[in-house]
């Protein structure tokens, strides 16, 4: 019988590989999202809230959401919430996570399932990043760029489409920077998946410097497949 | 042939601690095969084995021990990870302990071996199980605030490693995949 398991999730490209993978062997009773006061957070992707909202809607799972300062105590205190909440009321035997290579948030995540004795899945974890992001456009997904944090990311890459194109140019920057943007180098917002019955649409503005630029959402809806 | 034996209960845990050590050995251009704990397995076709850890929640594979027991007598080299030391240490009469470690901890290495020079190197645990000491035909030659961290069957290129060097420390399977047994 198929475990039941929630995801963390930040609605970014690794939490919803992650989600996608798992779907396959468990059943998924609920995301959960910590969502931190700023991008400086250690612990947690700084996810647009109100788009996680409408990403579960588009899912059908249902969400549980918490929020912390930066701060890892705080950060962690959040995540024992979060994950208490999932046991007692979805009844959940493990967690999966989408952390790909940070020692720093596997040994914390690891270190609170057991604690909480859930199971802990990784399924990102030390993945080859050329496998990685060829396997993100090749499972249908649409994800666009919401940020881009330094050289030689350039503000026009916000907002656009991950596609064979700018995957090859992710990994043609490998020399600069971790081509699946692990060193947060930039971040990302998936607006379709597979596993999503309607997709996600968004207006929104760029802002920031030629180097260090993100997306302001000033609309969302959900529209049919 | 290498030989790379999962002991994960669930594919989910598959690609965390098994594809990462599949791909090490691609990128070294070598051949493998993956069988899984539960399945009858025939070590002496192989030229090498890798056992990979698993989940800390995860010890279905101590159902199985008994499909391991055939190491004992294999000659070729053996690369034991996290669960892979626990089944290299109990069919040769060493029973690991309750002991949990999680995170990056520094590893002193007392002897050099192919694997891995004497000093010091930092690695990643994830474990709840591991020897305090080792009798023969085990030796240690790494150590972890008082428990092995590394150990050798005496006279084989076999070895039990308490930490994932998928994780930190690559190069030590680059250099048992490398290394000639004979």
């Amino acid at each position: 019988m198929a475990m039941n398991v929630c995801v963390l999730y930040s609605g970014g490209k690794d939490s919803n590989l992650a989600l996608y993978k798992a779907s396959k062997e468990m059943k998924i009773k609920c995301l959960v999202t910590v969502k931190p006061e700023s991008e400086e957070s250690w612990l947690f992707h700084y996810p647009a809230v109100d788009i996680v909202k409408y990403q579960a809607k588009a899912l059908g799972i249902p969400l549980i959401l918490d929020s912390c300062r930066d701060d890892e105590e705080s950060s962690i205190k959040a995540l024992y919430n979060v994950l208490e909440k999932a046991i007692e009321i979805y009844s959940v035997d493990g967690v999966v996570t989408g952390a790909v290579k940070s020692t720093y948030q596997a040994t914390r995540f690891q270190r609170i399932c057991w604690d909480l004795g859930l199971w802990c899945f990784n399924p990102l974890w030390q993945i080859n990043e050329s496998k990685f992001l060829h396997e993100i456009v090749n499972s249908g997904f649409e994800v666009i760029f919401t940020r881009v944090a330094g050289y030689p990311l350039k503000k026009e890459l916000v907002g656009r489409k991950f596609t064979w194109e700018v995957v090859e140019m992710l990994l043609g920057l490998k020399e600069y920077i971790n081509p699946s943007g692990e060193g947060g180098e930039y971040e990302t917002l998936v607006l379709d998946m597979p596993m999503f019955h309607r997709k996600i649409e968004v207006e929104y503005e760029v802002y920031g410097s030629d180097y260090d630029a993100s997306i302001r959402i000033n609309d969302v809806r959900l529209i049919e497949k | 042939m290498i030989l790379v034996v999962s002991t994960c209960k669930y594919r989910l845990s598959e690609e965390e601690f098994v594809d990462p050590v599949i791909d090490i050995i691609r990128e070294a251009g070598l051949d493998y095969t993956l069988k899984r704990y539960s399945e009858k397995l025939n070590f002496t076709r192989y030229t090498k084995v890798i056992i990979c850890g698993t989940a800390l929640k995860d010890f279905d594979y101590m159902n199985y021990i008994d499909n391991f027991l055939g190491l004992t007598r294999y000659r070729g080299g053996i690369l034991g990870i996290c669960a892979g030391y626990h089944i290299l240490g109990l069919i040769h009469g060493n029973n690991p302990l309750e002991m949990r470690r999680i995170g990056v901890y520094k590893v002193k290495v007392v002897a050099s071996s192919p694997l891995i020079d004497r000093g010091e190197a930092k690695a990643y645990f994830l474990h709840n199980y591991a020897l305090k000491n080792v009798e023969k035909p085990l030796i240690a030659l790494g150590l972890v605030n008082g428990e092995v961290a590394i150990y050798k069957v005496m006279g084989k290129n076999q070895f039990g490693l308490a930490f994932h060097p998928e994780v930190l420390n690559k190069s030590i399977i680059r250099n048992f995949l490398n290394h000639s047994d004979k």
